[in-house]
C-alpha cells in the first residue's frame, strides 16, 4: 500500500476520533494537515490521473471532505462550510461511475440547500436544485429542504417552525435555529402591513416570544417605529397614495412641451 | 434540443425519392460550390463561401454516396492523408460507376492544390451526409478528426467553413450523448476563435457551449461562462436566437423572471417559422415564465399554427393558474408529468404553486369585503394541520408583497377587503399615460438611430459587368434566404 495513503489513513482515523469527543481544536487541526496531504494525491480533481491507487484516494478523499463539511456545521462556521462544500462538490457530480455513491451524498447536498436558504440565495438555491435527479428528489434530506422552500414562498411560516421536529438529520438543526430567526423577521415585515394592531398576547404567539420582556426589546431593536401602548402593539403604517387635490399644472405643462418637442422631430 | 431532430426527420423521405437522373446535376452543383469557394478564398471573399454553404445545405437532400465519393475524388489529391480518411466514410457502389468516371475524367481540369478550404468543405458534406445517414459513430470520427485538422488552420475563410463543423461536431456527439467529452475541447476551440478574432465561430462555440452545459443542467457554469464571454453584434440571426433562448432558460432558473420573459419571447419571434421546434421551446418557456410573473398569457399563444397539440399541457396548466385552483393545478400537474419532466420544467411548476394560491387569494378578496380565515383556507383547499393558521401567514404575506388589498382582523379571525378606491381620483392614469407616450417616442428615436444605410453608396463607380454580377448574386441571395431558414434550424 502506498505509505501516503497510510499516513492519511491514520491521520483521518484520529480526526474522527476527536469530532466524535467534539473536541473541535484537535480536529481543525488534523483537517488542515490531511488537506495538505490530500493535495499530493494525482488522482483527485482537478487532475483526475487514473492512477492505481485512484479509487482508495478518491474514497478516502471524499470522506475526509464529507466530515470536514459536518465539522463546519458543528463549529457553526458557515464561510468554512461553503469552501469545503465546494470542495466535496466535484466528486459527487464527475465521479459518478468511478466510486460507489456515498451515503452521506444526500444529507450534505439537503444541508447546502438548507444554507442556500438560511443565507436567503435563492437563485443559487434553484441553480443546485436543477442539477439534482428526481430520485434525489424523492430523498428525505432533500425533500425536506425543497418543502421548507415551497412553504416560504407561500408564507405558510409555522409549516416550516414545525418542520423543525422533523428534521432528517441531527446537523440540520444548526440551520434550522437560524431559519427561525430569518421567519421571526419575514412575519414582522408580514404583520406590520397585514394588521392594524395586535394585543400583547397575541403579538407574543405570532413572533414566536416567550416573555413579554423579549418582545417589548425586539421592538425597540429591530422595528423602534412600532408603538406598544393600552395592551397592544400598534403599527405605523405608510400612507397610501392619496387622492390628489390639485392638478399638477407645472408638471403637466412640461410633458406636453415635451411631446410637441419630440412631435415636431418626427413630423 | 428536439427541433433538430424533429426538422432532420421531416426531411429525410424526399432523399429516397430522386432517381438516378439527378445525380450527374448534383455532382455538377457540388463543383461550382467548389470552384466558388476557390474564387472566395483567392480573393479573400468571405461573402462566396457563406454562399457556397448556404448552397451545400439545398443540396444535401440529394447527396449519395456515390456523389460524394465522386466529389472527393475529385476536390482532394488522391492518397492524400484526407482523401484517405474521407473516402474510407463512403462505400463504394458499383451501379454508380458511370458518375465516378465522369468524376475522374472532370478532375484533370480542376486545378489540384488542395487548398485548405476545399478540404474543410469536404470534411463537412462528408459529415452532413454521415448525420443525414443516421451514421452516427462514424460522423462523431468524421468531425473529431476534422476538428484536429481545423486547429492547424488559421484562414479567415475558413472560419465560415469552421462554424459550420463546430455545430456538427457538437450534434453528432450529442446524438449518441456523449456530450461531456467535448466540452473542453469545445473551450479549447472557443479560445482558439477569440484570439484569432474569429466572431462568427465564438459566437458558434458560445452558443455550443451553453447548450453543452444546460443539457446537463449545470446553470451555474453556464452564466459564469455567458457573463465572462466577450459579446459582440451578431453575426447569425439564428445563432442569436439560440442565444436569446439559453439566456432566458438561465435566468428564468436564477429566477429573474422579467429578463427572461424578454429573452424568450425575443427568441420566438426572431426564429424563422420553419423553426417550429424551436419556437415550441421558446414558447412552453415563456408560458411558464409569464405565469410565474403572475401574467395569463392570451389564448391565442396556445393557437399558434401547428403548435397547439404541443402546448396542450401548457395551455391546461395556465388554465388552472388563472382560476386559483389548488386541486386543478396538481391534477394536471400530475396528469402531463411526463410531458413536463422530459421538457425539464418540473421544478418550475413546482415553483407555480405559489402563484395558484396567489391567484385564488385575490379572487376572494375582489369578491369578499369580510371573509373568515378558516373560510379562505376552505376556499384555497390549504390541506394541512393547521390550515387557519396558514392562511393567516399566507394572507399577511400576499398582503406584504402587494398582491391583495386588505387587512386581517386577529381577534375575530378575520380577512378585511379594503375597498378598491377610485384610482382615476389620482395620478396614476396620468403617470401611466406619461410612461407609454415616452416609450413609444423612444422606440421611434431607437428606430431612426438604428436605420442603415449601405457602406459605399457611390456605385456609379461600378463598371457595368460587375454590377450585373453583383445583382444576380442578390437575386440568388434573396431567393436562397427563405430556404436557409428552414436548413439551418
Amino acid at each position: 500500500m502506498d505509505p501516503r495513503l497510510v499516513e492519511v489513513t491514520q491521520i483521518f482515523g484520529r480526526f474522527k476520533a476527536s469530532l466524535l469527543r467534539n473536541d473541535f481544536v484537535t480536529s481543525s487541526n488534523l483537517l488542515s494537515q490531511l488537506k495538505v496531504l490530500l493535495t499530493k494525491f494525482p488522482s483527485l480533481p482537478p487532475s483526475f490521473q487514473r492512477t492505481a491507487n485512484a479509487y482508495e484516494e478518491l474514497q478516502i478523499a471524499r470522506e475526509i471532505y464529507e466530515h470536514a463539511v459536518l465539522l463546519s456545521v458543528k463549529t457553526e462556521d458557515q464561510d468554512a462550510f461553503e469552501r469545503d462544500f465546494f470542495q466535496l462538490k466535484p466528486f459527487y457530480a464527475d465521479l459518478k461511475g468511478l466510486i460507489p455513491l456515498s451515503p452521506q451524498e444526500y444529507p450534505i447536498l439537503g444541508l447546502n440547500l438548507l444554507r442556500l436558504l438560511v443565507q436567503n440565495r435563492i437563485a443559487e438555491f434553484h441553480t443546485e436544485l436543477e442539477l439534482l435527479s428526481s430520485d434525489a428528489l424523492e430523498n428525505p434530506c432533500i425533500k425536506h429542504a425543497v418543502e421548507l422552500e415551497q412553504s416560504f414562498m407561500e408564507g405558510a411560516y409555522n409549516r416550516v417552525l414545525s418542520a423543525r421536529q422533523t428534521v432528517p438529520h441531527e446537523t440540520y438543526v444548526y440551520f434550522m435555529d437560524l431559519l427561525a430567526k430569518t421567519v421571526r423577521d419575514e412575519i414582522a415585515g408580514c404583520s406590520e402591513k397585514a394588521y392594524d394592531y395586535l394585543s400583547i398576547a397575541d403579538a407574543k404567539t405570532v413572533l414566536m416570544f416567550s416573555s413579554d420582556q423579549d418582545l417589548s426589546n425586539y421592538v425597540t431593536e429591530e422595528h423602534p417605529e412600532w408603538e406598544i401602548k393600552n395592551g397592544c402593539v400598534f403599527f405605523q403604517k405608510a400612507k397610501d397614495s392619496q387622492p390628489c387635490k390639485e392638478i399638477p399644472s407645472l408638471h403637466l405643462i412640461n410633458q406636453t412641451l415635451s411631446y410637441a418637442r419630440e412631435l415636431e422631430r418626427i413630423v | 434540443m428536439t427541433q433538430e431532430v424533429e426538422m432532420k426527420e421531416a426531411q429525410a423521405p424526399p432523399s429516397n425519392s430522386f432517381s438516378s437522373a439527378s445525380t450527374p446535376s448534383t455532382l455538377q452543383h457540388l463543383k461550382e460550390i467548389a470552384s466558388l469557394i476557390e474564387t472566395g478564398a483567392y480573393a479573400k471573399e468571405v461573402r462566396r463561401i457563406v454562399r457556397a454553404v448556404r448552397l451545400t445545405i439545398m443540396l444535401r437532400r440529394k447527396l449519395k454516396a456515390a456523389t460524394a465519393l465522386a466529389f472527393i475524388n475529385f476536390a482532394l489529391v488522391q492518397g492524400s492523408e484526407a482523401h484517405a480518411k474521407l473516402s474510407a466514410y463512403l462505400p463504394k457502389e458499383d451501379e454508380h460507376d458511370m458518375d465516378v468516371d465522369t468524376a475522374s475524367s472532370a478532375s484533370q481540369g480542376f486545378a489540384k492544390h488542395a487548398l485548405p478550404e476545399i478540404e474543410i468543405y469536404c470534411y463537412l458534406l462528408v459529415l452532413i451526409f454521415l448525420i443525414d445517414q443516421k451514421r452516427y459513430d462514424e460522423a462523431k470520427a468524421c468531425s473529431s478528426a476534422s476538428i484536429a485538422r481545423l486547429k492547424n488552420i488559421n484562414r479567415r475563410t475558413v472560419d465560415v467553413l469552421a462554424s459550420r463543423l463546430y455545430f456538427y461536431y457538437s450534434y453528432s456527439h450529442e446524438l449518441t450523448n456523449s456530450l461531456d467529452e467535448i466540452r473542453g475541447n469545445l473551450l479549447a476551440l472557443h479560445r482558439m476563435a477569440t484570439l484569432r478574432r474569429d466572431e462568427l465561430g465564438q459566437e458558434t462555440l458560445l452558443n455550443l457551449l451553453l447548450r453543452n452545459y444546460l443539457h446537463y443542467n449545470l446553470y451555474d457554469q453556464a452564466e459564469k461562462l455567458r457573463s465572462k464571454a466577450p459579446r459582440f453584434e451578431a453575426h447569425s440571426n439564428q445563432q442569436f436566437c439560440r442565444y436569446l433562448f439559453y439566456l432566458g432558460k438561465i435566468r428564468t432558473i436564477q429566477l429573474e423572471y422579467t429578463d427572461a420573459k424578454e429573452s424568450l419571447l425575443q427568441a420566438a419571434r426572431k426564429a424563422p417559422v420553419a423553426a417550429r421546434g424551436f419556437r415550441i421551446q421558446c414558447n412552453k418557456w415563456a408560458v411558464i415564465v409569464r405565469l410565474l410573473l403572475g401574467e395569463i398569457p392570451e389564448r391565442t399563444v396556445f393557437m399558434q399554427k401547428g403548435m397547439q397539440k404541443a402546448l396542450t399541457p401548457y395551455f391546461e396548466l395556465t388554465n388552472a393558474v388563472r382560476i386559483g385552483d389548488l386541486e386543478l393545478f396538481k391534477t394536471v400537474a400530475e396528469k402531463f408529468s411526463s410531458t413536463f419532466s422530459s421538457d425539464r420544467t418540473n421544478n418550475l411548476i413546482v415553483r407555480l404553486r405559489h402563484n395558484v394560491i396567489r391567484t385564488g387569494l385575490r379572487n376572494i378578496s375582489i369578491s369578499y369585503s369580510r371573509i373568515s380565515l378558516s373560510d379562505v383556507a376552505k376556499k384555497l383547499r390549504l390541506d394541512s394541520s393547521n390550515p387557519v393558521a396558514d392562511a393567516e401567514s399566507i394572507v399577511a404575506k400576499a398582503i406584504r408583497d402587494g398582491a391583495i388589498d386588505a387587512t386581517i382582523d386577529h381577534a375575530s379571525r378575520w380577512m378585511l377587503s379594503k375597498e378598491t378606491g377610485d384610482i382615476y381620483s389620482t395620478n396614476e392614469p396620468q403617470i401611466a399615460f406619461h410612461s407609454r407616450i415616452a416609450f413609444c417616442l423612444n422606440m421611434h428615436n431607437e428606430a431612426v438611430k438604428a436605420l442603415r444605410f449601405p457602406p459605399n453608396s457611390h456605385k456609379e463607380k461600378e463598371s457595368a459587368e460587375k454590377r450585373r454580377e453583383r445583382q444576380q448574386q442578390e437575386q440568388e441571395l434573396a431567393k436562397h434566404i427563405a430556404e436557409d431558414d428552414d436548413d439551418d434550424f
